[in-house]
């Protein structure tokens, strides 16, 4: 842990990660407190200052029926990252348990669930999560469950090619020939040497996982109004351009922020953890 | 390769292709909201109106400058109780070179009712038969008095018989197989002033114009005509500036249609298409199931505001005050009603009489996806009913969802924002689908309205013949529409078009010359544009 | 010998999975809210109406029947009719598939022409200010969406310097029969040069913005693979011998690292397709994933079981043609790595 932390702070790029995730993270909480205009989040109508140029009163501008949009990129924030915690708590666990019983126990239950995994990776990402969420109705909880549906194929993978490596090391054969239990042996002996691999890779689909549900959003099926949303304050205001490109330029920005600050820490993170 | 070095060969590439080359005929380009159905018998929405009156013809059309109908493939008609007898013109030549004769209009309206799509339902159970009495006279009998049937007949393209017949597909509808309903939703097969070139419904219908059409064209009518599909609104914004697009689509936002008029690229011209826009109110749903509640919204609604959100700038504007259920121009309509508007106080006695307290139950807003700008007016209702202590919330829903919804009364939404046309130019074509009680729920009747009173008037409007006794009729169940308020009339919806600078559309430019039902004046062949 | 024993597993395979996406897509449309018989009909259909389509439908008959239907016709080739567009949907997906096909291809050539080289320039130069360039632009590239770039271009070179064209395929005064439907090639067999250099000036700047996120990933994975073989013993052994930096690069690190590379491009290219879908709507690209977008907003059952199994099926080919590619160019290395 503290290795980790040295080598974030030593590097360049790690620190400018650092810095922007920084920003994102506490935009996000203290956006309560931070942003210009905290109502302007909800259901705010102000026509008389509807879709003004940035200026020193709106830093960013204001979108098309008078939000500040500064503040709604920090509410959007809120809900990206909050998007990204439950996707990942929940497509994590499953990936785990799918490539832990494929890789260990193998045979069958390695055939089977694999090519259960290729199934869903054999869908393009975006066409999967784009089909569950247009058959079920466009809210933020279908949109968390599409976008599970597409991610937890690849722990599965991951655990997998650990596990079926791990499993003819010593130590494992050990854990048996002393009578430990599949349970046992799969989650206190395997699990933990698969833990750096699925952290790293975790940090780095923070970032991914935002980008998908932004790009959800965009096409219309995510997140619904007046919650702020940063793909779908894109999508509404490519109606708009070019004469009101701050509706689209902002919130695209604020996108590559979050992702670009994670995809940094992501970067050298891997470098240094799984040098290859 | 750096990026530079790409971005510079991208960029000669580019200029070395600037240059277009020179157009060889006159050309005119559209678009509207996808998709394209070019089946006459099968479209309902505004594209298909469009395609429906350049590739075919109807007995009668609306009638230029005023309202009613006028002649068109028909010359005159006789009506004895329910039997109508249509005399047609002689000089008629679909596009195949087949005489328009009686048995195409007799073949087109039994293929119309054997699909049982699109607009059938106008005349589903109200027509005994067709039938052709010669070769150019056509007569329908009523199974009862339906005044409103001449007008309906707008809604009635005449396909050429033999052309589709020689391109039926297998089907459940005996020696006619499918009606050859594949096909026609690729091809056309009419008398109109235009031929389909090339179709496809989500993104472009081609169409060239025939020669030998019956009705004279404008001055440097356009030869060939793109209809696109789907295109965005910044696209057609930008595609206008360059002088690559004539007439916009009317679903660009206010702004859009503004900077172009500023730019100097276009003119903006208006269609006022017997278009309500309606807030409806689900009258079944508690707290709205109680007159007062409803009224107390109406009351309350800010009228204004939303008429300042549709301006696009000093000289046009997308709509126009309403002051009763109708929009101007249909038989029943009182010019001397004072328009709605915003009433606070009025808004919290009628609250204190209903039976709910506001905060007993939610309200639920929902707004069309595919309309963004109507985000403005729910936010606007959220805004003004929290206010007032109701627990609002509001929801973006596609229309194929809605359309679901409202299928099902105790769970619809309780407000609606829905524009409403008329489908011809009878006053019967929009209340009854609206608000008769023996209406199925659909998104027109997303009401619910029940009331025996304004049954009766509906159903005594539609056999009926007096046109004064008409016009009576209606103007007493708009009264009862005002006092009952199964919908917000929030304001009559004026179609906007930008129209590119040279091209001109004489149909909505001069008033003399419009077309009273929405749709019908997009005729191409009446559009000049520049050599 | 082993490669055909190989490629008959592969194919196998491919199969079962194309069957496994067909029964998921399957149940997922079928526990779709509403009714899609209704929704079939448009809001102005009776009660029998409904029902009567219920029937055509099969909507009445108990799951797994409605799965043997759906299997039955798959095999016949009939994806049943769109009722978004009233047309059978292959027809539909026949029309727009070629123009996103064209798109997705295009934006694959450019991915591989930059995306290696920038890959292997960074890995040549590692830690130099050359490596640091690429790899922060790399990095940007993958980290905002393909609409993001695409809207970035489009006000660039669209809008401020009307370098390019906001849509379409081709210019519209230039008509061309369709053939394959791949407009690149249809131009060439009409012999229109000049339709040719349009549809290349109208393709170019999507495929640009669809390519970027793709670019930035070949170049990462490339870079990262290469500094793997640079650290091999047979490297220090050229490099003992005296070889040349650049033919070291070219020959001993470059191609060795092209065949993993290769692999994960693949599985880039369902990327891409999903991706199309969203630089698309930027620039009205007439091609599938609008008609996607478009089926999935409306509730199109039929359209969207199609789309999905199209572009499933694709992908699933693409992977197959790489796979075999690899294999072709080096079966020591595929094998080796496939009993990992």
């Amino acid at each position: 842990m503290k290795r980790t932390a040295t080598i974030l702070l030593g590097n360049p790029l790690s620190v400018l990660g650092l810095i922007l995730v920084g920003f994102v993270v506490l935009t996000a909480l203290l956006a309560d407190f931070i942003a210009p205009y905290p109502d302007h989040a909800g259901a705010v109508v102000d026509f008389v200052n509807a879709n003004k140029p940035p200026s020193a009163e709106y830093w960013l501008g204001t979108d098309v029926v008078g939000r500040d949009i500064l503040s709604r990129i920090f509410y959007a924030y809120r809900v990206s990252l909050g998007l990204g915690i439950v996707v990942l708590s929940i497509a994590t666990p499953i990936g785990v348990v799918v490539g832990l019983l494929a890789g260990y126990i193998g045979g069958w239950t390695d055939y089977i669930l694999m090519r259960i995994t290729d199934v869903f990776l054999s869908i393009p990402p975006l066409v999967l999560a784009l089909a569950i969420m247009g058959l079920l109705e466009p809210t933020l909880l279908n949109g968390m469950i599409a976008v599970t549906a597409m991610w937890w194929p690849w722990y599965a993978r991951l655990v997998y090619n650990i596990a079926r490596a791990e499993k003819v090391e010593g130590y494992v054969l050990a854990a048996e020939i002393i009578g430990g239990g599949r349970m046992h042996v799969m989650f206190r002996e395997i699990l933990p040497n698969c833990v750096p691999a699925i952290v790293t890779k975790m940090t780095l689909d923070f970032g991914f996982v935002i980008l998908i549900a932004s790009s959800l959003s965009f096409l219309g099926l995510g997140v619904q109004a007046p919650t702020p949303d940063l793909g779908s304050m894109v999508s509404e205001g490519t109606r708009y351009l070019p004469d009101s490109w701050w509706l689209t330029v902002f919130p695209g920005a604020a996108i590559l922020i979050a992702v670009f600050g994670f995809n940094l820490i992501g970067d050298v993170l891997r470098e240094v953890l799984e040098p290859d | 390769m750096t990026r530079s070095v790409l971005l510079t060969s991208a960029a000669i590439l580019a200029l070395g292709l600037a240059a277009p080359p020179a157009l060889a005929e006159r050309i005119l380009r559209l678009d509207e909201a996808p998709i394209g159905e070019m089946d006459p018998a099968k479209g309902t929405d505004y594209a298909d109106t469009v395609l429906a009156i350049n590739l075919y013809d109807t007995l009668v059309y609306p009638r230029q400058g005023g309202s009613g109908v006028q002649p068109h493939l028909a010359t005159d008609w006789t009506i004895e109780g329910p039997v109508y007898t249509f005399s047609l013109r002689d000089d008629v030549t679909f596009n195949s070179g087949n005489p328009l004769t009686a048995e195409d209009v007799v073949f087109s309206f039994e293929r119309m009712m054997a699909l049982g799509q699109g607009n059938s339902g106008l005349f589903e159970g109200r027509v005994q038969g067709a039938e052709a009495v010669d070769a150019h006279t056509v007569r329908f009998t009523l199974t009862e008095p339906f005044a409103p049937f001449l007008a309906t007949l707008v809604r009635l393209p005449v396909v050429d018989k033999a052309t589709v017949m020689a391109n039926i597909g297998a089907g459940d509808f005996g020696e006619f197989g499918d009606y050859a309903s594949e096909w026609m939703s690729q091809n056309s097969a009419g008398s109109g002033p235009y031929v389909a070139e090339s179709h496809d419904p989500q993104t472009e219908t081609v169409l060239v114009y025939e020669p030998d059409y019956f009705l004279d064209p404008a001055e440097n009518h356009p030869e060939r005509v793109r209809y696109r599909y789907g295109l965005d609104a910044s696209t057609v914004r930008a595609l206008m500036a360059r002088g690559e697009h004539d007439i916009s689509s009317q679903w660009l936002p206010p702004e859009v249609f503004a900077a172009l008029a500023d730019e100097g690229a276009a003119h903006l011209v208006t269609e006022a298409g017997l278009t309500g826009e309606y807030f409806k109110l689900n009258t079944r749903r508690p707290p709205l199931d109680d007159v007062h509640c409803r009224r107390a919204l109406a009351y309350a609604f800010d009228y204004d505001t939303l008429l300042q959100l549709v301006r696009i700038n000093d000289d046009t504007t997308q709509g126009r005050p309403m002051s009763s259920a109708l929009p101007a121009g249909l038989i029943g309509f009182d010019p001397d009603l004072p328009a709605f508007a915003q009433d606070m106080a009025r808004a919290q006695e009628e609250l204190a009489q209903c039976a709910h307290a506001p905060g007993d139950h939610p309200l639920e807003i929902a707004w069309i996806a595919e309309t963004p700008a109507r985000e403005r007016g729910a936010l606007m209702m959220q805004a003004l009913y929290s206010q007032m202590g109701f627990d609002v919330s509001i929801t973006r829903t596609p229309w194929a969802l809605i359309t679901e919804q409202v299928t099902d009364p105790d769970t619809a939404p309780h407000v609606i924002e829905i524009a409403v046309s008329a489908l011809s130019p009878d006053t019967d074509s929009l209340l009854f689908n609206m608000y008769h009680s023996s209406m199925p729920p659909t998104w027109m009747s997303a009401s619910y309205f029940v009331n025996e009173e304004f049954d009766a008037l509906l159903e005594e409007g539609r056999t009926e013949t007096d046109p004064d006794r008409r016009q009576d009729l209606y103007a007493e169940a708009n009264a009862i529409l005002k006092e009952e308020v199964p919908a917000i009339y929030g304001y009559e919806l004026l179609g906007a078009f930008a129209v590119r600078d040279g091209v001109s559309f004489h149909n909505l430019e001069d008033p003399a010359r419009t077309y009273p039902v929405s749709g019908f004046n997009l005729r191409f062949a009446d559009i000049s544009v520049p050599e | 010998m082993r490669i055909l024993t190989r490629l008959s597993i592969r194919l196998a395979t491919t199969v079962l999975v194309l069957f496994g996406v067909s029964v998921l897509i399957f149940l997922i449309a079928r526990i779709i809210p509403g009714d899609p018989a209704r929704i079939a009909l448009g809001p102005r259909a009776s009660e029998a109406q409904v029902e009567q389509m219920r029937r055509t439908l099969h909507l009445d008959e108990p799951l797994f029947a409605q799965y043997a239907h759906f299997v039955g016709d798959l095999f016949r080739g009939d994806l049943g009719i769109s009722l978004y567009t009233n047309r059978p949907v292959t027809t539909d997906i026949a029309q727009f598939l070629p123009a996103t096909l064209e798109l997705v291809i295009l934006a694959g050539i450019m991915m591989i022409a930059i995306g290696l080289p920038l890959g292997a320039i960074s890995a040549r130069y590692r830690g130099r200010w050359a490596d640091h360039v690429i790899r922060v632009l790399t990095l940007m590239t993958v980290s905002a969406p393909s609409f993001v770039w695409a809207v970035v271009l489009v006000l660039l070179f669209s809008y401020y310097t009307p370098l390019f064209p906001i849509a379409g395929r081709i210019a519209e005064t230039i008509t061309i029969p369709p053939v394959t439907g791949f407009m690149l090639i249809d131009t060439l067999i009409a012999g229109r040069w000049d339709g040719f250099l349009s549809a290349l000036h109208h393709v170019f700047l999507p495929a640009f913005a669809l390519s970027l996120s793709g670019i930035g990933q070949a170049a990462r994975l490339t870079r990262a693979n290469m500094i793997g073989t640079y650290e091999q013993p047979y490297i220090e052994m050229a490099q003992a011998y005296g070889f040349s930096e650049r033919r070291i690069a070219a020959r001993y690190a470059f191609k060795p690292s092209l065949i993993p590379s290769l692999t994960i491009i693949g599985l880039d290219f369902a990327a891409l397709l999903g991706n199309a879908f969203l630089v698309e709507t930027i620039f009205a690209w007439p091609g599938l994933s609008r008609y996607g977008v478009g089926v999935i907003l409306q509730k199109d059952l039929n359209a969207i079981v199609g789309t999905v199994m199209i572009i499933s099926a694709t992908f699933l080919i693409a992977n197959l043609i790489v796979d075999l590619l690899v294999s072709v160019i080096n079966p020591r290395i595929r094998y080796a790595e496939r009993s990992e």
